[in-house]
């Protein structure tokens, strides 16, 4: 069908079959463009379906075939890929933010203004940025949350619910250094909090007198801002954390945890998930009709069974185009709900960050209001120790829980939903009960002035409430004779804590960290 | 080898045999479509980003006060501006100090003007007596104010000979 | 519906929703944005010649050396460059004539408000986290404070005497002054079209105007020279020349500046480095955020004017625990010391920008305010001791001294009363002025001296003996003392409703003789009898119990 490359004498003046053949091919360009940018046709059928898939630079992370149970909008919500696109949203009005932003203390204030007034689509811009953040750090803790408890860590997702932990903290650690940049009032107050967590390990190194000798208090505190106090130093490592380091560290990690869903075998589903999706629809058609125990070798290189095998009647879908569909369906839908937000509400931005002048109440961005609510009883535990205790105890989760009852499903597991239901009633009670007394109370230094600090440090709402969950975790194991129940239970009441926790930290305090019922009852100034 | 499974009529296919030609996917062409429009008006809205509407430039227009003690053929030169200044009998006139060539700022000497860059020379009216300059300097726009206060506008040029009168 | 199609339908409903808000989005950036419309609407206003080549566009007036990328002239477009104004338009009229370009300066540096905004309440400096908002339009004279830190003004009642000649002697007939004034003869008679006077003050002018007018008259046969023009007297000429000093172009507050330099307030308060510290620094009152106000006892608008207006009138209310009493101001002192509170910016231009006064005031500590022994009095002593030395009574507070008491003055020398002022009396509410602690001059203490002198009408005592002679008995004068000075001086001479004896810069610097005399002659106006004499509400005393009283008292001095 090419113009061949045979020659002809045919004398001058008329087209010449070169000249003709020419002239077809340039007719041609726009279809054999196409034709050449599909290498294997247009993705009508299951093959060609397949090899526009792993064909493709950019599409061959996902594999060729899905579960149907894993399009089901009940298995994921979207959850993960929401989160991706809220990233993909940040990372492209970051980009375009960038080209007038300034990060250096003197200038950084008056070039948010000046994206604000003078900068087409500058305000909508920055207001998508913030709003997409917000979205993002909501669409990951529901995700975890979702992966938790479809108990979709469990083996062989091990590993791949560690990624996720790296992710989260990546993400906050995102949405952290980004509050710093604007350099108004909130962002400055809110990073001296900040800082000050970092330095909290101080409380226990001075308790126990070592800290002239070893300080990583002050060691993180100082890495943080390059220098003693919020200046320029911490601003520019703020921005360098924000626009280079943490979103390159996302990414890669985001890479990683999408291959080991591949090599996991796609998402977790119950072991009668095929039956319970019911029949084919007629659009699809089996696969691995012809021998579905043989074994497949990759390439030849690895002898083995590929994740696929042993599948019985086919439930699996082409990725292209169902899988595609839904993850379009659900970017679009972060967008706009990112639009909808960044159209009613504009992002903030106080006066100019004025060291002279703290702000009263300082608060750090909102998902860390609930450790503040902790770090006002102790520095120490409510910055990092129960932090800590918290991420150890998601990491351990998927190491501890060794069952396979109840995977991929919503509440499986011994107990269910009934279970999970009543560990909201615990958690919330326990949250609200320790919250009322530290509020009417106060706490252990109110009654007793001289006792140290240490006391106080191990003794505080944080770990109090910490314990109580404990205990009732390790209840539910015995009482259900399963590490999946006390898992269940933990997970609820901590969820339940961190939102109450964090309610109160925004709702609730007002200057000097005092309770308020509400903002008007602030006293002024 | 491609069997053909037996069952309802076109109920199940074998992956080797193409499918027949499916109904039109209106939805499915439509939420496509609708989607690459929408993000094809963000991008191109976001095409106007990178031009700020204000720049931190000083304004191309400005205001100068010639002193009294000004004779003609003596240029007054504003600072920080690339404009000279020249009143004669016939009005006031002002030329851009840009050389055409390749943008340096010329010097003026007493014949003209002269750009250390690249050696190229200007008589008094901009025109270009020698070197690589490719045309004349231009004048630029002048507008009476007041008594003495002038309006140039650096981004305007006039016809070679414009004098605003005093 | 299977899970493609439900997918289908999200996306394109999705995709459909985000179209939509996009384009509101576009419209709202492009078409209906306030300053466009704005711009719109002159361009409607102006004459069809000059409508083609108007553009809509943002404009700003761009300075960095102060920090000026003021946008203000996006809607104020008959202000912006090669733009003309609409007359009388409140929004796009010409600028008003003023000393300095507003194209070149900006509009932030003396108006306030927010520069870098395109939206009016945020530009206005009035939407929320903004804490300059801009002057109102009377109070906008108050933004040459921000680099006139140290405009000189003369005193009142000189600058209020001097405007009073210009009038009477009708130089208004032939100049313009303050906007008043210029040729303007009945039936369009011509005139002699005189300079401007407004601001010789900072432009200079010839000292020698009344010779050059005075020959002028008398080569002149008839008309304005012969009928406008009169002798006036050398102290009438050396008012007028006061008056014309003080005329930089900002005539309200000049006087405004002038009316707070007779009531004392410096006496308190610190502005630049000179003053009391009883009160707060009022270097930069006039940049105090008005949200971090507390306006509970203030009616009217949250404003800094309001709230500066009401603490005058009821400092104690507006700002609990404040030591300021209140002064029974008139409502035009009000009205002025609030313009010229709200001046008191320090905004920190470059040098290049430095006016002469702030020059010569913190390169050459050259004063502000007039140096004479009057001003400096009325600046700082007025508050506390009334402009005549009558001593101040406010309610609530103890009465302070009338140091114009001739029965004082006639006992204190000048060296007395010099080293009162330079030192004070410490642990009481006299304040050391000295150059250290107050930044009073020497001389200028010496003019403060002469013109404390002045009230009292009696000459200083001679200092002819030593300033130590008692040698009474101090046994006796312990009991003398506790008889018949304890209740008003304090058992300790702590001080009580009389002032306090047990002070060491009174003691070290009071002679003998003063001190004696002060007890034999009493206070008359006060609660201090003349002890020399008999009466009705205290003992009379010999000479010899006054002198063991006063051993007494000395025995209290710490030497050296």
């Amino acid at each position: 069908m090419t113009a061949g490359s045979s020659r002809s004498t045919a004398p001058a003046g008329g087209a010449t079959p070169a000249m003709q053949r020419f002239l077809h091919n340039l007719r041609a360009v726009p279809r054999q463009f196409r034709a050449s940018l599909l290498r294997s046709g247009a993705p009508t059928t299951d093959r060609s379906r397949s090899s526009f898939v792993f064909g493709n630079l950019f599409l061959h992370l996902h594999a060729v075939r899905v579960h149907r149970w894993t399009l089901r909008w009940a298995t994921t919500w979207g959850l993960g890929i929401m989160a991706l696109s809220a990233f993909l949203l940040t990372l492209i009005t970051g980009i375009l933010l960038m080209f007038y932003y300034k990060p250096y203390p003197a200038v950084a204030y008056d070039s948010i203004k000046d994206i604000h007034f003078v900068v087409p689509t500058g305000q909508f811009m920055r207001n998508i940025h913030r709003w997409a953040a917000q979205v993002m750090v909501v669409a990951v803790i529901l995700h975890m949350a979702r992966v938790f408890f479809t108990a979709a860590y469990r083996a062989p997702r091990e590993y791949n619910w560690v990624i996720g932990m790296a992710l989260l903290v990546v993400t906050l650690g995102l949405s952290f250094t980004g509050y710093l940049l604007p350099w108004d009032q909130l962002a400055y107050w809110a990073i001296t909090i900040g800082a000050n967590i970092a330095q909290s390990p101080r409380e226990v190194t001075d308790a126990l007198g070592l800290t002239a000798f070893f300080d990583p208090g002050g060691l993180q505190r100082f890495i943080l801002l390059g220098s003693d106090d919020i200046g320029e130093e911490a601003l520019i490592r703020f921005y360098l954390l924000h626009v280079m380091i943490l979103p390159l560290a996302l990414a890669a990690l985001v890479g990683v945890h999408f291959w080991r869903i591949r090599k996991d075998g796609g998402m977790a589903k119950p072991a009668d998930a095929d039956e319970r999706v019911g029949a084919p629809d007629v659009q699809t058609y089996p696969v691995f009709t012809e021998a579905p125990t043989r074994t497949y070798h990759l390439a030849a290189i690895v002898r083995g069974r590929t994740p696929a095998v042993g599948r019985g009647p086919e439930r699996t879908l082409p990725a292209m185009p169902h899988l595609f569909y839904a993850e379009l369906g659900v970017f679009m839908l972060t967008v706009l709900v990112c639009l909808v937000l960044s159209l009613v509400s504009d992002a903030p931005l106080k006066e100019l960050a004025n060291p002279a002048v703290p702000e009263n109440p300082a608060k750090a961005p909102w998902y860390f209001l609930g450790l503040q609510e902790l770090v006002a009883y102790s520095a120490f535990m409510g910055g990092m120790g129960i932090p800590m205790i918290v991420i150890l105890g998601l990491l351990l989760i998927p190491y501890l829980d060794r069952e396979t009852d109840g995977t991929g499903d919503w509440f499986g597991g011994p107990g269910g939903l009934s279970l999970v239901l009543r560990s909201v009633v615990v958690g919330l009670v326990a949250v609200l009960a320790i919250e009322a007394f530290a509020i009417r109370f106060g706490w252990i230094r109110e009654w007793f002035p001289h006792v140290p600090q240490i006391v106080i440090t191990l003794v505080n709402p944080g770990t109090v409430l910490t314990a109580i969950y404990a205990a009732y975790s390790v209840w539910l194991v015995r009482r259900y004779d399963s590490t999946r129940a006390g898992a269940l239970g933990l997970f609820t009441c901590f969820l339940c804590g961190f939102l109450v926790l964090t309610i109160v930290g925004t709702h609730f305090r007002g200057p000097n960290w005092d309770f308020f019922w509400s903002p008007s009852q602030w006293p002024v100034h | 080898m491609t069997t053909t499974p037996s069952g309802p009529a076109g109920a199940a296919r074998s992956r080797l045999e193409p499918e027949p030609m499916p109904r039109r996917d209106f939805l499915g062409l439509a939420a496509l479509w609708s989607a690459a429009v929408a993000l094809g008006f963000a991008l191109i809205g976001s095409l106007r980003l990178p031009r700020a509407a204000v720049v931190p430039a000083p304004s191309r227009k400005f205001r100068i006060t010639l002193p009294e003690t000004l004779t003609a053929g003596e240029p007054f030169l504003p600072p920080g501006r690339s404009v000279a200044v020249f009143r004669d009998a016939a009005g006031v006139y002002a030329i851009s100090r840009v050389c055409t060539h390749l943008g340096c700022l010329v010097k003026n000497e007493a014949s003209g003007f002269q750009c250390p860059c690249h050696g190229s020379r200007f008589a008094l009216d901009g025109s270009v007596t020698k070197g690589p300059a490719p045309k004349a300097l231009p004048w630029v726009a002048v507008t009476r104010v007041a008594a003495g206060t002038y309006m140039v506008d650096e981004s305007t040029t006039v016809p070679s000979g414009t004098k605003e009168k005093a | 519906m299977n899970t493609l199609r439900a997918n289908k339908w999200l996306l394109l409903a999705s995709s459909v929703g985000t179209l939509v808000l996009l384009g509101v989005a576009a419209y709202r950036e492009n078409v209906s944005r306030e300053w466009r419309r704005l711009q719109r609407d002159y361009a409607a206003k102006l004459p069809p010649a000059q409508q083609a080549a108007f553009t809509v566009q943002l404009r700003q007036v761009y300075n960095p050396a102060l920090h000026a990328s003021d946008r203000c002239i996006s809607c104020h477009v008959g202000m912006a460059a090669g733009e003309t104004g609409i007359k009388g338009d409140r929004v796009f009229g010409s600028h008003p004539d003023v000393v300095h370009d507003p194209l070149q300066y900006g509009c932030v540096v003396c108006h306030g408000g927010q520069g870098r905004a395109t939206e009016q309440a945020d530009a206005h400096g009035t939407a929320p986290f903004w804490p300059e908002p801009m002057l109102t339009r009377t109070a906008s004279v108050a933004g040459c404070g921000a680099c006139h830190t140290h405009v000189a003004v003369p005193k009142l009642d000189e600058l209020r005497h001097g405007q009073a000649l210009v009038e009477r002697n009708d130089c208004l007939a032939c100049h313009g002054l303050d906007n008043r004034g210029g040729t303007l003869r009945p039936g369009g008679a011509p005139g002699v079209q005189a300079p401007d006077l407004s601001r010789v003050g900072a432009k200079g002018y010839t000292r020698d105007w009344y010779a050059h007018h005075m020959r002028e008259r008398a080569a002149a046969s008839g008309g304005p020279w012969r009928t406008s023009m009169g002798e006036i007297s050398p102290q009438d000429q050396r008012l007028i020349n006061v008056f014309l000093d003080s005329r930089v172009g900002a005539p309200r507050l000049v006087d405004a500046k002038a009316v707070f330099h007779t009531l004392g307030c410096r006496g308190c308060h610190k502005i630049g480095g000179v003053g009391g510290d009883d009160g707060p620094d009022l270097s930069r009152e006039g940049e105090k955020d008005p949200a971090r106000l507390d306006y509970t006892h203030v009616p009217g608008d949250h404003t800094l004017a309001n709230w500066l207006g009401q603490h005058f009138r009821a400092p104690g209310a507006v700002a609990p625990g404040s030591l300021m009493p209140v002064l029974g101001l008139s409502e035009e002192q009000i009205n002025a010391l609030v313009l010229y509170l709200q001046s008191l910016r320090r905004s920190s231009y470059p040098e290049a920008y430095w006016p002469k006064d702030r020059v010569l005031a913190q390169r050459f500590g050259a004063r502000e305010f007039a140096a004479d022994g009057a001003t400096l009095y009325g600046t700082f002593c007025a508050a506390c001791h009334g402009l005549r030395g009558e001593g101040m009574r406010y309610p609530g507070m103890a009465a302070f001294p009338a140091i114009g008491n001739p029965d004082f003055l006639a006992v204190a020398s000048d060296r007395f009363i010099s080293a009162t002022v330079q030192h004070g009396r410490p642990g009481r509410r006299m304040p050391a002025w000295g150059a250290a602690e107050g930044g009073l001059r020497p001389a200028e203490v010496e003019a403060v001296v002469a013109h404390v002198r002045g009230f009292g009408g009696v000459a200083p005592p001679a200092e002819s003996e030593p300033a130590r002679w008692v040698r009474g008995n101090a046994d006796d004068g312990q009991r003398l003392y506790a008889a018949n000075c304890a209740s008003c001086h304090g058992p300790q001479g702590e001080g009580k409703e009389g002032p306090q004896l047990h002070n060491q810069v009174l003691l070290t610097h009071a002679t003998d003789r003063y001190l004696v005399e002060t007890v034999r002659r009493g206070r008359r106006g006060t609660s201090m009898p003349g002890f020399a004499n008999p009466g009705s509400a205290h003992r009379q005393l010999a000479d010899a119990e006054i002198e063991a009283i006063v051993t007494f008292l000395r025995t209290w001095e710490v030497k050296g």
